[in-house]
């Protein structure tokens, strides 16, 4: 087990002299990036969405399949709307929307467990200097901030429980973290109780800010800012409480997207989207089938295929695909090698991952493995170059855009990596 | 080696200092101001905190609470000279004392692991008692299953080796790591498998010395925690993943260095021989655990006073001499070497005793001084002192103080209640307020309370749970009650600010309340106060030890 945590760093000493000399605001700003790079990203309309399906769907099952080989499984591949590229047959809708979408074939990563694999491929793995990265929505909140509409940067839809979830922030401190909505329920206590009016309401809240900001005159000022936050925050989710009313949706888009957990994750998702969240995560669980891989695929690939296709089909018609990034990844794919329970294991050797929408060029196939699936035959791509692509189709340039860890300056993405230029417009 | 060196240097500072101050007949708190304002140069000084500020960091730091209005009251009448100090005095030797020192090391021993009514003994057992540092953390490191008292300090260990799920092994890396961090302010984690990357001093052979005595024990299970030993042989091999060198270490003890394993012909290893039908564990002859407690629970080691005095400024000045709390090495020296030294080497020469410590540091100017800098000067660096810190409330202070606060103590307590716990304890519905106040204000398992860190679900909480809101609805007895029989805005003004945060209202706090109870009749004034009581207690101001 390991336990580098946020402080256990190796910075290079000229580096962390620069930051200090160069930036004597940086910690004003709360330990942020460059300024500049931060104000500008406040500004950007940019949002990206990731589908998460944890526990590793299998590439052969999917974006890569190899039929009629020894490791291919007894699905067939199906034509795309783009020339010469074939999907899974389980993917009918997906590979309709294949114009639109860009595929990695030549994923590359290191780890094949689950509990280390996943955090290190939502951190993007970086160079090891001894921090606790955050993970990608974290990243987001932090380098980009809440859009225009003020609502939490960072929402997780996911399967179980709810909460404020810190951890994923790694060291950027727990204001970071995701606001997990469990079975896409609203946060406990959101709504107001009838007993208190809205002007009711009102007129406590001002009182309280009225009483804060005489508190921090001539006090340092951040305690209060992170108090005053919360609060705002708060203040706007209750905003949009109509987001969490299912009763309220068309049936027309809940067939479309399917009355299953992942459809109406995705649907959610949406309207987060839609109402201006930043980042939104969609997870579904349950992906990894030691045993029993193919009747799995052939019953979870399905709700995939619909809700995803629904979303993609969404994002266009209302001229969304042109701001937000759309991922569909996993923490590594699956073995090619069947084993005795007629499962797929974990393998990170030779995997695939899905995106479209802003930045992203559509209609893109990166990458090719071996003929049994085994390996990467082309250029290897590792978590870290897809950092550097998604942030560029964003906006962001991380190359030269940094985080500020106290006086420590960290990249954000793989510093001997970089963006993959064929999957950018 | 070097690393044994950079102890050894800093063990010979120790020493020095307790000598020097056991020479000079200054007091500890006046060296503290001296060394302390000599450092902070020409940075500006806050002015001395009014009785009101004092009173309050003083109670919840020293009682885990806020004042009670009358406490309030008459602390604030009192003309007498010496009062802050008295005030001191009455709190260390008061009722709130041990069940604060109890929240307090419970969070920062624990992380939130979990609760065990055998620790919460001990913990109180050790505060009640005033036992010095060296005899508590002997008795978490090395537990005696036959002193009723102390036995439950095992739970420090048997916490931290229980399974987490079913893919999860049991964490006993974690808990070396916990020991090197919160016994001796150095966390090894990062040096488990290969030297430190970054830490000079920290050495994977400190990791694994340490690691190879929580790997020797295990829990024993059983109505009360407890811990067991093998027999230890042989020296503990490993293997750097970067050199791939295999080594071997004796027993290493942070801060002390190496302990040679000394074996015994087979069948004498015991002096009291394990017996399974009595259920006894026998004493070991050499006993790892035990030697763990000689070599780290002492005067001798240098990080063991350094790493306990740096926690305890911590929680009374808001910021550590070296932060992070846990990484002392030679490259992250502290704000204020000599001030350290000087601390730790009175902590020792006066037995480890806490609460003469706690004392002195609530003695001195730097933490007598306002949060507020008048003017308009740039605040200096918290590390100055020169303005005080403002301190993240537990979750446990928040509690208790928001029932003083809002008068639900006083609105259900009877004659026969001698403390906040018997009234919460035999109230129901305040048992699971309780517990809903540490659900909400702590932070998860594992991640240390240091930094203020509000969340919006804490937020949330206070804007519309209905226990919550219940506290500022006028019931007979509690706050609103008597406020809304006080007529006069002024005098309102008065009660309701020093009920909630201890302090009289400003010129501006009584326009407030003038204008906002202004016309108001019958139930629109009363909930026009409860706003005011609930504004007040969603305030920055009242969820900061400011």
């Amino acid at each position: 087990m390991n336990h580098c945590r946020s402080w256990e760093h190796g910075w290079s000493r000229r580096r962390m002299l620069g930051a200090v000399a160069g930036g004597a605001g940086v910690a004003g700003l709360g330990g942020m990036l460059q300024p500049a790079v931060a104000e500008e990203m406040a500004r950007s309309d940019k949002q990206i969405l990731l589908i998460w399906l944890d526990g590793g769907m299998s590439q052969l099952e999917s974006w890569d399949p190899k039929p009629n080989t020894p490791f291919g499984g007894p699905f067939r591949s199906i034509p795309t709307t783009l020339p010469g590229i074939h999907v899974s047959e389980l993917m009918p809708k997906l590979s309709q929307q294949m114009k639109r979408l860009a595929v990695v074939r030549s994923m590359k990563t290191e780890d094949a467990n689950h509990s280390s694999g996943v955090p290190k491929i939502l951190r993007g793995q970086p160079r090891n200097r001894g921090v606790t990265y955050p993970y990608l929505g974290s990243a987001v909140a932090k380098l980009m901030g809440p859009t225009e509409s003020g609502l939490p940067p960072y929402v997780w839809v996911k399967p179980g429980n709810g909460g404020f979830i810190a951890k994923h922030a790694g060291f950027l401190g727990a204001k970071y973290g995701a606001l997990a909505l469990g079975d896409g329920k609203p946060p406990a206590n959101l709504v107001r109780p009838d007993s208190i009016s809205s002007a009711a309401d009102e007129a406590r809240q001002e009182l309280r800010r009225r009483f804060n900001r005489q508190f921090s005159d001539r006090r340092r000022g951040n305690f209060n800012e992170a108090n005053s936050y919360v609060y705002d925050v708060a203040g706007t989710l209750m905003k949009h409480v109509e987001l969490f009313d299912e009763t309220k949706l068309p049936e027309k888009d809940r067939r479309r997207y399917g009355t299953h957990d992942l459809g109406r994750h995705a649907l959610l998702a949406r309207r987060l989207i839609e109402a201006g969240v930043r980042f939104v995560q969609v997870t579904s669980y349950g992906w990894d089938t030691h045993g029993d891989n193919f009747n799995s695929h052939a019953s979870r690939m399905p709700k995939v295929d619909q809700s995803v296709t629904a979303l993609i089909e969404d994002l266009y018609d209302r001229g969304l695909d042109e701001r937000v990034l759309v991922v569909m990844m996993a923490e590594f794919g699956r073995t090619p090698r069947i084993n005795g329970s007629v499962g797929r294991d974990h393998w990170p050797n030779a995997w695939s991952v899905a995106m479209a929408g802003c930045g992203i060029r559509p209609g893109t196939v990166v990458g090719e493995t071996l003929p049994d699936g085994t390996d990467v035959k082309t250029t290897p791509y590792d978590i870290g170059h897809m950092f550097h692509t998604w942030f560029s189709a964003v906006g962001l340039d991380s190359a030269e855009a940094e985080y500020m860890n106290g006086t420590q300056p960290l990249p954000i993405a793989h510093d001997d990596m970089h963006k993959v230029d064929e999957l950018l417009i | 080696m070097r690393q044994l060196l950079v102890l050894l240097v800093a063990c010979l500072a120790a020493a020095d200092g307790s000598q020097r101050v056991q020479a000079a007949e200054v007091p500890l708190h006046e060296v503290i101001d001296q060394l302390v304002e000599s450092r902070a140069g020409k940075q500006p000084l806050a002015p001395m905190s009014d009785d009101a500020e004092f009173l309050r960091r003083v109670m919840l730091d020293l009682a885990g609470r806020i004042p009670t209005v009358a406490e309030a009251r008459r602390f604030l009448g009192e003309t007498a000279a010496g009062k802050r100090f008295t005030l001191i005095d009455a709190l260390l030797s008061g009722d709130d004392y041990a069940r604060r020192m109890q929240e307090l090391f419970h969070v920062m021993l624990m992380e939130r692991r979990g609760e065990h009514a055998e620790w919460t003994k001990f913990l109180r057992h050790a505060f009640d008692q005033n036992l010095p540092w060296d005899r508590v953390a002997r008795a978490m490191l090395s537990p005696d299953a036959t002193d009723e008292n102390l036995r439950g300090a095992a739970y420090f260990l048997t916490a931290r080796l229980t399974k987490e799920g079913a893919m999860a092994p049991v964490d006993v890396p974690g808990l070396t790591r916990d020991v090197g961090r919160l016994m001796a302010g150095v966390d090894f984690g990062c040096a488990q498998c290969h030297d430190h990357v970054s830490i000079e001093d920290y050495k994977q052979v400190d990791f694994q010395g340490l690691h190879m005595i929580f790997e020797n024990m295990q829990s024993r299970g059983g109505e009360f925690p407890a811990v067991t030993e093998k027999v230890m042989a042989k020296p503990r091999e490993f293997k750097s993943v970067f050199t791939r060198d295999a080594r071997t270490t004796p027993l290493r003890i942070p801060g002390a260095g190496n302990v040679a394993i000394r074996t015994f012909p087979k069948g004498q290893e015991y002096s009291v021989a394990p017996d399974r039908k009595a259920k006894r564990t026998g004493v070991l002859k050499f006993s790892p655990l035990r030697e763990l407690a000689d070599g780290l629970a002492t005067g001798k080691n240098p990080l063991f006073a350094r790493n306990i005095v740096n926690r305890l400024w911590f929680v009374m000045l808001g910021r550590g001499l070296v932060e992070p709390l846990d990484l002392f090495h030679s490259a992250n020296p502290p704000t204020h070497p000599e001030l350290l030294d000087r601390l730790a080497g009175e902590f020792v020469s006066h037995k480890f005793d806490i609460k003469w410590l706690l004392g002195q540091l609530a003695r001195t100017r730097c933490y007598q001084r306002s949060s507020r800098l008048p003017g308009d000067r740039p605040l200096p660096p918290p590390t100055s002192y020169a303005v005080a810190n403002q301190k993240r409330l537990s979750a446990e202070q928040l509690f208790w103080s928001t029932l003083i606060a809002t008068g639900e103590i006083d609105r259900v307590k009877n004659a026969n209640d001698a403390t906040l716990e018997q009234v919460v304890a035999r109230t129901e519905p305040l048992v699971e307020l309780q517990k809903q106040f540490l659900k909400t204000f702590s932070n998860p398992p594992k991640e240390p309370e240091v930094d203020f860190a509000p969340t919006v679900k804490g937020a949330l909480y206070l804007m519309h749970d209905q226990a919550v809101l219940d506290l500022v609805k006028p019931r007979p007895g509690n706050l609103v009650t008597k406020l809304a029989a006080e007529p006069d805005a002024g005098k309102l003004s008065e009660v309701l600010f020093l009920a909630v945060v201890s302090r009289g209202p400003t010129t501006a706090d009584v326009q407030v309340v003038a204008k906002l109870l202004e016309n108001k009749t019958g139930a629109a004034r009363i909930e026009a106060i409860g706003q005011l009581a609930w504004a007040l207690l969603a305030s920055t101001e009242f969820c900061l030890n400011h």
